[in-house]
């Protein structure tokens, strides 16, 4: 399924009906804060009710004009491949390493291993590919250690 | 009088030897960000915002905003040598600069696109100079009612220009925006909503975490999505890099047009500089003796594309310093950072730092002509720099992306929230949802929000001053005609109409 088609923007105006159905309840649901005795047009659940009818306004219409939309033509997908490494080793960096273990380290095994993933493979022969290992894994260190250095010691952060 | 005085000594307090250092490292990095395909003027901006943190108020200003016109110059190198726009500004520029380049032009073409970048910039800074004070005191006169619907005016125009073939991807946009902006500790009354049970989104969702994971994540997802680009390399270093003064004289209307066009579109808030340089490339093409070379490797065309977008640069911050309204996606981080360096841009902005806008302009001048002189005398260098792999750059810029927004808070939360941000902003792209509206409403949620209910308590619960006080009933009126010209009855229509009246004229 592309990413800009009908079947798309039906199952997202479906996200998006629900998630502005979402909204206006929980605005109705809100606290309207009677025991402070607050005016009752500035009760904190308004606009979150009046966002969330909009979206869904928005949301059936995009449903009603999913077919009817002009797109562009189909050029051909990227890389699924260089795509899902990227977010998944990304997301374990952000989420995983980093305030696991020093920041020095989760950034430099990051760097390294985003930049071998790439690089080693594309090498052509045993002594190329040594050579790739060694190159990524200085400049995984390096790039780590001035940025780790840069925040640390430059603007004084103390790091994950 | 007193405008040239105050921006005559703006620019005399800038011309340090310190500030020149600053114009110099700064801007030469925006041209690189912008001359990386990936790497856009608001990542660069929202990305340096963290490293501006213990810098002193003025330089950290001046440092953001050199990045910033750098950038949107920079873009300009990759639309010429790879047909891949290094930010979305120059996508226009691809159309004219690319074949030139195949026509072994690529040097004069960037000399061309240098010298329309300074000049937009120059055109775009005269009119800020000219128009934020006294808008800035119309301002004054607003309300609640009337800052209401200026925040739905910017959500409304903003989507209905970014959206491209539908403006109601560009309305959910905006509203996804807004529905952000209502985690947390509302204006009012202090109530917490939405926190979903985390102690740590009482405070809202920062801006900084939340740009950088749109700009910065989703474009090194989506760099690396796509397919390798490939470099007009053996034509690129053999031609003229200076721009021939007969040719600047020829499109010298063509330049002024832009330059005008840029900054209008500049003022509109959340449109950006794509719509700038579409909009100034379009009118260029309308008027042009040569309208047939457009598309073809036209210098006109190139010239107008490149002036209209740096134009928009300093007509953006109109806006943005005046109303607190950012006129584009980097102007909205630039917004935050003032909030950072203890800024209030507003309506007050002249009562409160009256010299203010004047130092903004001077920033503006330092930095176009850092442009002009590295763009003249740098195009080899740039070259280069497009050479570097995406493989070595990508986890370099992510592994920017997860420590700049610790480093304002030191809360690893702000890493989730740069990682969401990051994962929905390259699926609502891939689908075509536009970024500028999703940023203008983050921005603008709370003012909306408050306005609104303020507004409502001031009239006792009636919406009559919401569409009776004059600049309410202005701002009523053009969302109004700005939604309908966006329904598709209302289009057909008018597209039947104008086909109706060209075959008229013809006959």
């Amino acid at each position: 399924m592309r990413f800009d088609s009908a079947t798309a923007d039906r199952l997202t105006a479906a996200a998006f009906f629900a998630l502005g159905a979402a909204m206006t309840w929980g605005g109705y649901e809100m606290d309207r804060l009677e025991i402070r005795q607050i005016h009752p047009a500035s009760i904190p659940g308004l606009v979150p009710m009046i966002l969330g009818a909009a979206l869904m306004l928005c949301a059936f219409l995009l449903a009603l004009s999913a077919k009817r939309t002009p797109r562009e033509a189909d050029t051909g997908s990227g890389s699924w491949k260089d795509f899902g490494f990227t977010a998944i080793w990304s997301c374990v960096f952000a989420l995983g390493l980093v305030s696991r273990i020093p920041f020095v380290l989760a950034s430099g095994l990051y760097i390294a291993g985003f930049a071998g993933w790439f690089l080693i493979p594309a090498a052509t022969d045993s002594r190329g590919r040594l050579r790739a290992v060694l190159l990524v894994l200085l400049f995984g260190a390096v790039t780590a250690t001035a940025i780790s250095a840069l925040f640390r010691y430059g603007f004084l952060v103390r790091l994950p | 009088m007193d405008a040239l005085t105050s921006f005559l000594a703006a620019l005399a307090a800038l011309a340090t030897p310190m500030s020149v250092f600053h114009v110099a490292w700064a801007t030469l990095l925006g041209i690189f960000v912008g001359s990386l395909p990936g790497l856009t003027a608001t990542m660069g901006v929202a990305l340096l915002t963290t490293l501006t943190y213990t810098m002193e108020r003025d330089t950290a200003i001046l440092v953001l905003i050199c990045m910033y016109v750098g950038a949107i110059y920079g873009g300009s190198r990759s639309a010429i040598l790879l047909n891949i726009p290094g930010t979305p500004a120059s996508a226009a520029t691809s159309l004219d600069g690319y074949p030139l380049a195949q026509a072994g032009k690529a040097g004069y073409a960037m000399a061309l696109a240098t010298a329309g970048s300074a000049m937009g910039t120059l055109v775009g800074i005269v009119m800020l100079v000219l128009l934020a004070p006294p808008l800035a005191e119309i301002a004054l006169d607003f309300g609640s009612f009337e800052f209401f619907w200026l925040a739905v005016f910017g959500i409304v125009i903003s989507g209905q220009l970014t959206g491209g073939v539908t403006p109601l991807k560009g309305y959910i946009a905006g509203l996804l925006g807004l529905m952000v902006a209502m985690i947390g500790s509302e204006g009012i009354h202090a109530h917490v909503r939405f926190n979903l049970g985390f102690d740590q989104m009482n405070g809202g969702i920062g801006l900084i975490p939340a740009m950088v994971g749109a700009f910065g994540f989703a474009e090194v997802l989506t760099v690396m999505w796509r397919n390798k680009p490939e470099l007009v390399e053996k034509e690129a270093t053999n031609d003229r890099v200076l721009p021939r003064i007969a040719d600047l004289i020829r499109y010298k209307f063509t330049i002024l047009r832009s330059g005008v066009i840029g900054t209008l579109v500049g003022i509109i808030p959340g449109v950006g500089e794509d719509i700038g340089a579409w909009a100034s490339y379009a009118a260029a093409k309308r008027t042009s003796p040569e309208k047939e070379e457009f598309g073809k490797g036209s210098q006109e065309g190139l010239t107008a594309a490149e002036t209209g977008n740096s134009a928009v640069v300093p007509g953006s911050l109109i806006p943005a310093l005046t109303l607190a309204v950012p006129g584009s996606a980097p102007a909205a981080v630039l917004i935050a950072a003032l909030f950072i360096h203890g800024i209030r841009p507003g309506p007050m902005i002249m009562v409160e730092q009256p010299t203010f806008i004047y130092s903004i302009a001077a920033m503006l001048v330092f930095a176009t002509i850092a442009i002009a002189i590295y763009g003249l005398s740098l195009t080899r260098l740039f070259i280069l720099v497009l050479k570097i792999p995406r493989e070595i750059l990508m986890p370099v810029v992510f592994t920017l992306c997860v420590i700049g927004p610790y480093a304002l808070t030191q809360r690893v939360f702000d890493i989730w929230v740069m990682v969401a941000f990051g994962l929905i902003g390259f699926l609502l792209r891939q689908m075509k949802y536009p970024m500028a509206p999703l940023v203008l409403g983050i921005i603008l949620g709370a003012l909306l929000d408050k306005s609104l209910r303020r507004g409502l308590t001031l009239s006792d619960g009636s919406l009559e001053p919401f569409f009776t006080r004059p600049i309410s009933a202005f701002f009523v009126l053009v969302i109004v005609v700005s939604i309908a010209m966006g329904l598709p009855p209302v289009r057909r229509a008018i597209g039947r109409l104008t086909s109706r009246r060209q075959g008229e004229s013809r006959s």
